[in-house]
């Protein structure tokens, strides 16, 4: 078989194998990559990525629904693990580094972790404070990392309305730093009200708008 | 008619004069809370000062009933579970779980359920609160409380990501946890009851359209909810479920509590298709948006596009967020009080 149509076997099997939450499947393409030659930076965007992409796609047309879309996280990761060591050497990969964290009082972390992984898979540092944190924490590791980027999450109203003073205080330490919030009671005008410089309604947009971020960034450090 | 009397016809099925505006979930307000000198984080665990201030929400605004505790952690607690109430804390923030009691998939048949779980933890201090409001003004509203659905209490006990996972993989082990913990739902429900609230609201927020499909609500939410109902058959009770709904009205309906509770997600119209006007659906002002955000016009605007959409009982879709301006939540009440006869779908169709 020419390299070339089973590069494109294997990709297709990567991302197939994402969206079908079989991550068996995944490990023995993701194995096969590595064995057989082929970049595994492009098996990680190509097929894994591509992948997810179809999830969120699915997920927004209510064919999947949180649970499926997790399975499929951990398919993505599966593949991931094996992948990623095999980037590192190569130049050119995004540099940066993001901070993200769910507010104090709300234990819900089921969509920063959709968004960690995106970043997770785009080569960022990834500096996540979990859940349940308290407003200090986001201004402290922004400054200790110098990240670009600073990802508030919340899924309940009870708990959103902490975002404000965290922005509020980040923005005052650091104006340069990008915002982005999400959560399902999060909207597009409460992120302007509230300074943020972006926002995501769900998981799915979440993932779409970290993707537009990590594309945005690499942009601007090509310039 | 007094707003009691209202409250309680309206979801036992006797006649009323219009839809009330009240709630089954938290209401206490900054407000309420400064009144009395009391820091938010200090009246989970006071019966006088979750009294005192369940009842300001009446005195101050009108609100329609008198609703305790404000935080979900109650039947959690009462489990074994630890809570943290944020009292380091400056700003207001509600009490979550810090310490779980499940730790792995094995562990959910086998974690320990305590026998007297209505004498643990604050059930029998959030009792004494419902029988100080009673006496304080139990004959004007309906005091009510509510308790979580077993699948959001499952929430609390375990990790979150592995219980929408195991639904989905496993339902057959989700449902057995689900069934132990509607026992503590029903047990701590009867006890709420017994200490004389009017009315109950089953919380199964954890499991909105948004995150699981409606085949797994269907065969793994469902079956427990309808067991909670059927135990509590002799009260009246309302369903809430947050996010969007409208692809699983017909299954709720179905647990047949008095009332179905929704939030702004909801499209009104869908629903009264899909279940028709008999159900009593309560609903579905913005608790943030436009109670702490919103102006006093967009309160009444909200309130109006509210009645006119047919719900029956004028409901935050959630939680009041204390800081609501005691105006906006004023002006909810009072724009009930005087178009909600008027404007009632149920009498006017």
């Amino acid at each position: 078989m020419a390299n070339a149509e089973r590069e494109k076997e294997l990709l297709e099997a990567l991302k197939q194998s994402v969206i079908d939450y079989d991550e068996d499947a995944v490990v023995e393409a993701a194995k096969a990559v590595v064995e057989e030659g082929f970049d595994a930076y492009t098996a990680v965007f190509d097929g894994l990525v591509e992948g997810m992409n179809e999830v969120g796609r699915m997920y927004e047309e209510q064919e999947y629904f949180v649970p499926e879309m997790l399975m499929c996280a951990d398919s993505l990761y599966a593949g991931l693990d094996i992948l990623k060591p095999h980037i590192e050497q190569k130049a050119g990969g995004i540099k940066g580094a993001v901070v993200m964290g769910v507010v104090q009082g709300d234990v819900h972390d089921i969509g920063k972790n959709i968004v960690k992984m995106m970043f997770d898979v785009a080569g960022f540092d990834v500096h996540d404070l979990g859940r349940d944190v308290p407003m200090e924490k986001f201004v402290e590791e922004q400054l200790k990392t110098d990240s670009e980027l600073v990802l508030l999450s919340a899924m309940m109203t009870t708990t959103m309305v902490g975002m404000k003073d965290i922005i509020a205080k980040i923005k005052e330490k650091n104006p340069k730093v990008k915002i982005m919030i999400g959560g399902a009671p999060v909207s597009e005008d409460l992120a302007d009200k509230w300074g943020a410089d972006g926002f995501a309604k769900d998981a799915n947009n979440a993932l779409k708008d970290a993707l537009n971020m990590v594309k945005a960034l690499k942009d601007l450090q090509q310039q | 008619m007094k707003s009691k009397e209202l409250v309680l016809n309206l979801l036992t099925g006797k006649d009323a004069d219009r839809p009330a505006c009240y709630s089954g979930m938290g209401n206490v307000t900054t407000a309420g809370l400064e009144q009395f000198g009391y820091k938010f984080a200090k009246v989970h665990s006071d019966a006088k000062m979750m009294a005192d201030t369940a009842a300001s929400s009446y005195k101050l605004f009108g609100y329609e009933c008198a609703v305790v505790p404000y935080d979900l952690c109650l039947e959690a607690e009462a489990i074994g579970c630890v809570m943290n109430p944020y009292e380091e804390v400056d700003q207001l923030l509600y009490p979550t779980i810090k310490e779980k009691v499940c730790h792995s998939e094995d562990e959910m048949t086998t974690f320990p359920i305590p026998d007297n779980i209505t004498s643990r933890g604050r059930v029998p201090m959030v009792c004494e609160a419902i029988r100080l409001l009673k006496e304080d003004i139990g004959n004007e509203v309906a005091i009510g409380t509510y308790v979580l659905g077993p699948f959001t209490l499952a929430g609390q006990l375990m990790d979150l990501n592995d219980l929408f996972k195991l639904s989905f993989k496993k339902a057959d082990k989700v449902n057995a946890m689900l069934d132990r913990l509607s026992n503590v739902t029903i047990e701590i429900a009867k006890a709420l009851r017994a200490a004389g609230a009017d009315y109950i609201c089953i919380r199964e927020m954890g499991a909105t359209t948004d995150v699981l499909s409606p085949k797994v609500f269907r065969n793994v939410i469902f079956p427990h909810l309808k067991k909670v109902r059927e135990a509590l058959a002799d009260v009246p009770t309302v369903l809430h479920i947050c996010g969007g709904t409208n692809k699983i009205m017909d299954i709720l309906n179905d647990v047949g509590c008095n009332a179905i509770s929704v939030e702004t997600k909801n499209n009104m119209a869908k629903s009264r298709e899909d279940i028709g006007y008999e159900p009593l659906i309560f609903g579905n002002i913005d608790a943030y948006n436009v109670l702490v955000n919103g102006s006093p016009e967009d309160v009444e605007k909200a309130a109006i596009a509210a009645l006119e959409a047919s719900v029956d009982a004028v409901w935050p879709s959630c939680d009041i967020w204390p800081t609501a301006p005691i105006e906006n939540l004023k002006t909810m009440v009072e724009t009930v009080k005087k178009f909600g006869a008027e404007k009632w779908v149920r009498k006017n169709r």
